[in-house]
């Protein structure tokens, strides 16, 4: 009885094309919703989570010394063997390092390094825009390190940008908090 | 002098509506574009002008200063010939349709069409199957596989749709008794035609998208399997002769349905200018091709067939009988 009905009830809907009614409903309600285009990057940004793992940073600590011990444990840990560190000891008789070289052509940003370091002293941080014409302006040393951009406080929103391409191609961000991208994206 | 001014309005017709057409499918790329966008949660065009307005016009310029190339198997006379094969009857058919009664200008009535013809529809009909001309001689003509193959395709896909095609507007000319456009839209004040004739919209309407190329049925140009089908050769100028006259096919297939079976410039409840109510109802129906094109997939070719020729060709008979016992 049902089963038969069912049957008569799709031979009605297909005389009545309900299935190309539903996909044309479909598309017509997404043509409404919200579109999820980041427009990167003339005119907005992603702000990454501060979970995120983007490029390294060296931290200090509270009298502006860098923290780093140089005990290498972050070059032994690293699966692709990409940092360098060569101690020496400073005025304060205290070891610290003279080369710390990160190669980040090479590096998978496993953030192995941030786990296995001792000091809390090196960390993956916000920023995500280093492309290069050449891999060798990929290692970063040490000073480099430490001018770094660290964590992100919050993130995950998408914020106004301008595209800065006067002496170096770069992405200026101006808000501290755009709105959830996430939010945007139709699911069903 | 009756004649010269007669004449020299009907040159200034024509040429009005050479503009017209040649410049719609300009932000009609623009429009279809944001649709296709939205439909799919992108933004389209955005960089080019305010909301990327002016993209159709970078693209033209890109289209117009674009290497003119001729590939050296081809056949050089056919090739230069078919772009413009396939964009003349579009606007030739033009001529037969009527935007409108007239409008008074300095105290003249002007009428909204070049010329009335007792036998428009007859007219557009044998002008738009000549439009298949520039689509075999263009596939034929640039000597590559895939364009041999898409032109194969959409011949044979534009004979077998017009055919019901022209069975399904029989139904609106029984019941206007006239073929002249002017008179079935006349015909058309108090009740438009889709009441009386629902199955002739719906063979019309889906064989005018078969002949306009359009997705579901644009087995011509097939991307997935033919590259572009009968254009993969062109470039430049050429293929945007063959943009321009996809355009107004389409624009010709809105404008068919609307005066058929949607009463022209007849509108209801709301009392809006006859010429703003043509152009509401031509822009719904472009509106549903490309709203079509972004939803539906594109069907396989034996489905194409099967479609036209056991799907829309009984029925298009069927409603030719059905209109003539309901209304003889
Ligand atoms: S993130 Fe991983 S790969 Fe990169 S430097 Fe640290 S340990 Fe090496
Ligand atoms: S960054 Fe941390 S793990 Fe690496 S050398 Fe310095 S203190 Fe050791």
């Amino acid at each position: 009885m049902s089963r038969a009905q069912d049957m008569i009830g799709t031979w009605i809907g297909w005389t009545f094309f309900a299935d190309l009614a539903k996909g044309l409903g479909l598309t017509f309600g997404y043509m409404f919703s919200k579109t999820v285009t980041m427009q990167y990057p003339d005119k907005e940004k992603w702000l990454p989570y501060s979970r995120y793992r983007g490029h390294h940073f060296l931290k200090r600590d509270e009298e502006g010394e860098i923290k780093c011990v140089a005990c290498e444990l972050c070059a032994r840990i690293c699966p692709c063997y990409c940092i360098e560190v060569v101690p020496y000891e400073d005025e304060k008789g205290n070891r610290r390092p003279i080369k710390f070289e990160i190669d980040t052509a090479r590096c998978l940003f496993c953030g192995l390094c941030e786990d296995a370091c001792p000091a809390d002293a090196i960390a993956l941080g916000q920023q995500y825009e280093f492309s290069s014409f050449s891999s060798r302006d990929l290692v970063i040393g040490r000073d480099d390190l430490l001018a770094k951009p660290g964590k992100a406080a919050t993130g995950g929103g998408v914020v106004a940008a301008r595209l800065n391409t006067e002496n170096d191609v770069l992405v200026e961000t101006n808000e501290p908090q755009g709105y959830n991208w996430w939010r945007n994206i139709r699911r069903r | 002098m009756e004649l010269v001014v007669a004449l020299g309005l009907i040159v200034f017709k024509v040429a009005l509506l050479i503009a017209i057409l040649l410049l719609l499918p300009l932000p009609l790329t623009w429009v279809e574009r944001k649709i296709a966008g939205h439909i799919q949660q992108r933004m389209g065009p955005m960089r080019v002008g305010w909301h990327g307005l002016l993209q159709p016009v970078a693209d033209g310029i890109k289209l117009l200063t674009k290497e003119d190339h001729i590939p050296t198997e081809a056949d050089r006379f056919l090739f230069k010939l078919a772009p413009i094969l396939a964009l003349a009857p579009p606007f030739v058919v033009f001529v037969a349709i009527p935007f409108g009664e007239s409008v008074s200008v300095l105290g003249n009535e002007i009428t909204l069409y070049v010329s009335n013809m007792n036998v428009a529809l007859l007219f557009v009909f044998a002008v738009i199957g000549l439009e298949v001309y520039g689509v075999i001689i263009g596939g034929w003509a640039a000597n590559s596989k895939y364009a041999v193959l898409g032109s194969l395709r959409t011949c044979a896909q534009m004979i077998s749709y017009e055919i019901p095609m022209g069975f399904a507007v029989i139904g609106v000319v029984m019941l206007a008794q006239s073929m002249s456009l002017l008179e079935i839209v006349r015909a058309q004040a108090d009740v438009w035609n889709i009441v009386y004739q629902p199955i002739g919209f719906f063979v019309f309407f889906v064989a005018g998208l078969a002949e306009a190329q359009r997705i579901p049925f644009d087995l011509a140009e097939a991307e997935g399997d033919l590259g572009a089908g009968f254009h993969t050769e062109y470039s430049g100028i050429r293929f945007a002769f063959f943009m321009v006259s996809e355009y107004v096919i389409m624009l010709l297939v809105s404008v068919l349905t609307v005066i058929l079976f949607f009463g022209g410039w007849n509108g209801v409840l709301i009392p809006l200018p006859p010429l703003l109510w043509f152009a509401l109802k031509v822009a719904f129906f472009v509106y549903l091709f490309m709203w079509f094109r972004f939803t539906f997939p594109r069907y396989r070719y034996d489905q194409l067939m099967a479609i036209g020729w056991k799907v829309l060709l009984p029925l298009s008979m069927a409603n030719i009988i059905i209109t003539g016992i309901a209304f003889s």
